[in-house]
């Protein structure tokens, strides 16, 4: 394949060094970039911008990167970013955050998801108040066998002042973001990589749209401390949208996003079914605007990411020939932690083999269209 | 990717691993510029990251690293400049024959620098938000200069106490720590620092490190040096 040009590394260098853009500032980029006739249509110009997100993507293959787009569950718009692939040693030096600084950020994290009101953001005063022994993987286990647990000095002696300087730095470096309330809340780059973590993780994904679609996580979900290293992965519940529907029936997989569930019977006349099982789903209460909004979205993202489905068939098989796929050698008691409590939330992890149907997306996060979004500033 | 036959034939290693390891070092000099805010990358680094995956041949190391360089050229637009470390004035003619500032460096080392035009990367790529530091960095450079390439370190601060830059302060708000913000640039090598025993004890000198002494850095600092001098100096021309 040609050599990226000069206009393909100018929209490379803008995301590494600015960060996730949203999608009018990036389309805007691009257009001043490339729109030679004033008059050319929106549709060439749409056709233009995913041949050059294609062929970027094409030359990132090589080096384990991915620019891709993402919705921003609380403000609804559409960010893009470049994004990592692999957590391997080399993405685990792409943090200036330090061990303890990442349990806060994932304590907070895992405290938004279990909001008991299901909000999606907790106030600035219960973030500061987490506690980073609980990150400790059975420091907290009731049922450990009387064991000490060493919780590192960091952690211990990580003090107020300091987590209100790491909030403040995650807020502003966009992992975190506050929200208009003044709550904090799950930042843009966070809401990138879901889709990654998904893979890994082998969350179920959505019936319809392929994106993975999780279900309000009960109980500790710890998040691989590594996958804030590669500055991509978080995980998210879809408490956050509370989008997500598994199917009533307990012994089946299926799992749809609400607004696809919405999307799939629309005009459809009838009871709505499990295509599994057959058995009735509850009707979503997502508004018809917003169905629409993301249906259009679909069509532009699936148009991108024609080439995730190779990549994500290839990734399988080789998941599947490397049984251990956890096997980071580091934090490795979190990382397993991680995986035993997601496939005990989850239900059988044995289907991610559909191919997306609607959106076509990578593993997706929750209900909306995870993207990627990648480490910045060179 | 295939490579020249003459130069795949000289190591026995797959295209397919040579592959992979490039993108390995292209990872860690991505990922090690973010982490260490664009401090050099000393080769010595990428080499060890190939060799402690077994493979001994000799040159293959400098051919990945070759290799590396044209892909972040060609992928992101980067180029991977090669700087020689220089070691201060100070210690180069310590009990040896005088030797210019700049001495010869003992280890290579590697920053990335964008090949956009200057134009483009200001309107598309620069980072609004971190304008402080590049303006901290060329005034500091700038300072320098002025002052030979070398100047104590209470000269220095005092030249920047009068641009609102003050020595302890730890809650500035662009800066937050003013010396850290100094260090960085220390770290980063644009400034080499040493002390040196003096009638009073030791005094600090800071002086200008390889990435300040690069040629297209150096000249383009003396141009907007001379530029402001000569503005300063001829106000009335300029009617």
């Amino acid at each position: 394949m040609a050599a990226l040009s000069w206009r393909h590394h100018t929209l490379i260098q803008s995301l590494l060094s600015r960060g996730p853009l949203k999608e009018d500032d990036f389309a805007s980029i691009f257009s001043q970039l490339t729109v030679k006739n004033s008059g050319s249509r929106k549709q060439q110009e749409r056709k233009l911008f995913n041949e050059y997100l294609k062929k970027i993507n094409a030359e990132f293959s090589c080096v384990q990167l991915e620019l891709r787009a993402c919705r921003n569950q609380y403000d609804g718009h559409v960010y893009y970013g470049v994004v990592n692939n692999v957590e391997d040693d080399q993405s685990k030096l792409g943090t200036k955050y330090t061990v303890p600084q990442i349990a806060f950020y994932k304590g907070i994290v895992e405290a938004i998801i279990h909001d008991a009101e299901g909000e999606g953001c907790i106030y600035n005063t219960a973030a500061l108040n987490i506690r980073l022994e609980s990150q400790v993987h059975g420091a907290t286990d009731s049922q450990s066998q009387g064991g000490a647990v060493q919780i590192p000095p960091a952690f211990k002696n990580f003090s107020m002042s300091q987590k209100e300087k790491t909030l403040d730095q995650l807020v502003n470096d966009q992992w975190l973001c506050s929200t208009p309330e003044g709550k904090i809340g799950i930042g843009v780059r966070s809401f990138l990589d879901l889709r990654s973590w998904f893979r890994t993780n082998e969350v179920p994904s959505c019936e319809v749209c392929n994106e993975a679609a999780i279900k309000p996580v009960i109980g500790m979900l710890t998040l691989p401390l590594y996958r804030v290293y590669s500055k991509g992965y978080l995980f998210f519940g879809s408490r956050l949208s509370g989008l997500a529907q598994l199917c009533p029936n307990e012994a089946c997989n299926v799992r749809l996003h609400s607004y696809c569930l919405e999307k799939k019977f629309s005009g459809q006349r009838g009871e709505k079914v499990c295509s599994g099982c057959g058995t009735q789903l509850q009707g979503s209460t997502v508004k018809a605007e917003l169905v629409e909004e993301i249906t259009n979205a679909d069509v532009h993202l699936q148009n991108s990411q024609q080439a995730e489905s190779s990549r994500k068939r290839s990734r399988r098989s080789n998941r599947e020939a490397n049984a251990d796929i956890d096997d980071t050698g580091d934090d490795s008691s979190l990382t397993s932690a991680t995986m035993s409590k997601t496939k005990r939330v989850t239900r059988s992890s044995g289907r991610l083999t559909s191919s997306c149907k609607c959106c076509f997306s990578a593993n997706g996060s929750l209900a909306d269209f995870v993207v990627r979004c990648w480490m910045t500033s060179i | 990717m295939s490579y020249p036959p003459e130069i795949a034939s000289q190591f026995d290693i797959p295209d397919l691993e040579k592959d992979k390891l490039v993108g390995e070092v292209i990872r860690y000099i991505l990922f090690k510029t973010e982490q260490n805010s664009g401090c050099p990358i000393r080769r010595e680094e990428l080499t060890q990251l190939i060799t402690a995956k077994g493979y001994k041949q000799r040159n293959f190391p400098s051919f990945v690293i070759d290799e590396a360089k044209s892909k972040l050229s060609s992928i992101f637009g980067y180029e991977m400049r090669e700087l020689q470390r220089s070691r201060p004035s100070a210690a180069a003619n310590t009990g040896r024959a005088s030797q210019s500032q700049q001495s010869v460096g003992d280890a290579k080392s590697y920053i990335i620098i964008s090949k956009l035009p200057s134009d483009v990367y200001g309107k598309f790529v620069e980072d609004k938000s971190s304008v402080h530091l590049s303006g901290l960095t060329f005034v500091v450079i700038g300072i320098i200069h002025l002052a030979g390439g070398k100047i104590t370190e209470e000269n220095l601060w005092h030249h920047l106490k009068r641009l609102g830059l003050h020595e302890n302060e730890e809650n500035h708000p662009k800066f937050s720590n003013t010396k850290q913000a100094l260090e960085a640039l220390v770290q980063q090598r644009y400034l080499q620092k040493e002390k040196v025993n003096g009638p009073e004890g030791n005094i600090v000198h800071y002086e200008l490190a390889e990435r300040a002494l690069d040629a297209p850095i150096y000249d383009k600092i003396k141009e907007y040096v001379a530029q402001m001098v000569q503005k300063d100096a001829t106000p009335l021309e300029y009617d």
